[in-house]
């Protein structure tokens, strides 16, 4: 049995974290995770991050959208053969802007769906190894190490200019 | 917005959510009882029929649909300023975005009050929804009206998803900050965000869906709106260009009640730093704009008419400049189209005195328009001797009061439970001058 630190870098300065996050990639300890208060693209692309696959999510439900639309609007109106100001039964165009707002809606339920099954939320374990100033002003980099790294790691983080925030240790599996 | 710093932003924004003196609480106490007495006058309507308001043959449309196009009207800014000037990347709707989003939420739900009230037999209401009836009646979907159940349906769920999504690293600040059921309550709403990379990277995306897709379907909701008039073979009502109109003339409207709603908000818990003078600057700019295709929509309409030699259409252009309802179409022209041109004055635009008098005519002005449109064109169609007057009677202006009072006290309640400033945007307005950017 090992036992796992986590130790949890939090900078101010983004262009500090960028470089932390750099250095931990080409050293023992592992990158566990990023948290910022806003969006960073420099973090992003530091971390190697692939772009979201919420757009198929997105895209699916508009398409289900505009035929479930278009189809409920076909089925309501074959229900009773009524002709209403000489527009055919199937009507073409109105049915068109049923179908139009369906997209929208069923494309946003895609949308949304897509970001709760790629963010994993709600999550609520995540906030056992979060520190509250990374929603604040703090940009928080969470690397593990070995007992024996510990010192070494929190030195790492300080030396950059970082404060430190170690949690609970982790029981690691032989 | 140089001198803002993340920690100014949150603090700012924090202060706001301070447990609220006795004043606000009165105040929010005479707003509920201004919409408890629209909601008696709705009862009572119900008990005695719809006859208790002054809609009546030929005029059967009256202030309930005025209201319900008022108020989708307003809700339409909400999402430009969310979604369409977030695809601009224009970073001056970063510190007003929230408050229009939760404008546009409100709004909403008061304009989808309407047709339930207009309906008189209000137990009916489910003859608009997809089932079917007693006599398994399916509804048409060729009316115009059924476009407008869809559209107003599916513009209140999307603006409502957008609104939540957009607030949820904002939850989570609240969440960080405070302390015992209200730290609970936020860790469950804000559904334990972390704002963790591989989290921003799905977020930052989706939000970006999220303003592509509010962006057609705002412009498609008030179209459809339009069609509700533009489909019937009404003098004043059948034109084309009503689709443009209407989608201008509620972005108007609603840049109007920013305005009005940031005003104060921004005196009250001092966002000067925030919602600077320039950020009121570019929506007094924004609706010079907007005022002018409302004004050049007008002028269309009666170039078409004399164009046209319809004498239809020509007898009703001449009856609302010079008819019994002469009053308001003139407020209407000298509200949209006049005053906000004070605007093009530098001095006007950047003082508060004006932002928010002006703002008051054209929010009053683009209700008229919408009294102008409806009243005016089905009291006077084509056979005189059926034509007739409308004059609204105490319980539509009862109901009318309570809609405003009921919108007012959501907005309240808002702006002190929950973040009424996107600390995130205002944070990446600080950081790179963009928001949620992708």
């Amino acid at each position: 049995m090992g036992t796992e630190y986590r130790v949890m870098g939090l900078f101010t300065d983004e262009n500090r974290a960028v470089s932390a996050i750099e250095a931990i990639k080409d050293s023992p300890w592992s990158l566990r995770r990023v948290h910022s208060p806003v969006p960073s693209h420099k973090i992003s692309d530091a971390l190697d991050l692939k772009k979201s696959k919420i757009g198929y999510f997105t895209l699916a439900g508009g398409i289900t959208g505009f035929f479930a639309g278009f189809l409920l609007a076909v089925f309501t109106a074959s229900q009773w053969h009524l002709i209403v100001s000489g527009k055919p039964i199937i009507a073409l165009v109105p049915f068109f802007i049923v179908g139009f707002e369906f997209t929208i809606l069923f494309a946003i339920f895609g949308n949304v769906v897509g970001l709760i099954h790629q963010m994993q939320l709600p999550e609520f374990t995540g906030l056992e190894e979060y520190d509250p100033r990374c929603s604040g002003e703090h940009f928080g980099i969470l690397a593990a190490c070995k007992a024996d790294e510990l010192e070494r790691l929190k030195a790492f983080f300080q030396n950059r200019g970082g404060e430190i925030n170690i949690f609970s240790k982790k029981q690691e599996h032989q | 917005m140089s001198e803002l710093t993340f920690a100014k932003i949150d603090q700012t924004v924090l202060d706001t959510l301070k447990p609220p003196d006795r004043s606000y609480w009165l105040t929010v106490g005479i707003l509920f009882a201004g919409a408890l007495a629209g909601a008696g006058c709705w009862i009572y309507q119900i008990l005695n029929g719809i006859g208790v308001a002054g809609m009546n043959n030929p005029v059967a449309w009256g202030t309930y649909l005025i209201n319900f196009v008022f108020w989708v009207g307003i809700a339409h800014s909400g999402t430009l300023i969310s979604a369409i000037l977030h695809l601009l990347r224009a970073g001056w709707r970063n510190p007003i975005a929230r408050a229009a989003e939760t404008m546009t939420v409100f709004a909403v739900c008061i304009a989808g009050l309407f047709p339930f009230i207009h309906l008189g037999r209000v137990w009916l209401v489910f003859y608009m929804l997809p089932i079917p009836n007693q006599r398994n009646l399916w509804q048409n979907f060729q009316s115009p009206l059924m476009f407008d159940v869809v559209a107003i349906s599916t513009y209140l769920t999307v603006s409502s998803l957008f609104w939540y999504t957009g607030m949820l690293p904002d939850l989570a600040v609240v969440r960080d900050r405070a302390t015992g059921i209200r730290k609970k309550i936020f860790t469950v709403i804000s559904l334990g965000w972390t704002g963790a990379h591989e989290q921003w990277r799905h977020y930052a995306r989706g939000y970006l869906f999220f303003a592509a897709l509010a962006t057609p379907l705002v412009i498609s909701v008030h179209s459809v709106v339009s069609w509700d008039f533009a489909l019937a073979v009404v003098p004043g009502w059948h034109t084309t260009i009503f689709a443009p109109y209407f989608v201008a003339g509620a972005i108007h409207s609603g840049l109007a009640m920013v305005l009005t709603l940031m005003i104060p908000i921004r005196k009250l818990f001092h966002y000067e730093k925030i919602i600077t003078l320039e950020v009121l600057e570019s929506v007094a700019k924004t609706i010079i704009f907007t005022g002018l295709i409302v004004g050049f929509a007008y002028a269309t309409e009666f170039f078409m008419a004399w164009y046209s030699q319809n004498p239809v259409e020509m007898a009703i252009f001449k009856y609302r400049p010079t008819g019994d309802y002469a009053l308001g179409f003139w407020i209407m022209v000298v509200c949209n189209t006049i005053i906000p041109l004070l605007f093009f004055f530098k001095r006007i635009r950047t003082t508060i005195f004006w932002l928010f008098g002006i703002s008051i005519f054209v929010n009053i002005g683009m209700w008229y328009e919408r009294f102008v449109i409806i009243i005016s064109s089905v009291s006077r169609d084509f056979i005189p001797h059926a034509w007739g007057l409308y004059s609204p009677t105490i319980i539509e202006f009862g109901i009318m009061l309570g809609a405003f009072c009921l919108f007012f006290f959501f907005f309240l309640l808002f702006v002190k439970h929950l973040p009424s400033v996107s600390m995130t945007e205002m944070k990446e307005t600080v950081d790179q001058g963009a928001g949620h950017g992708d």
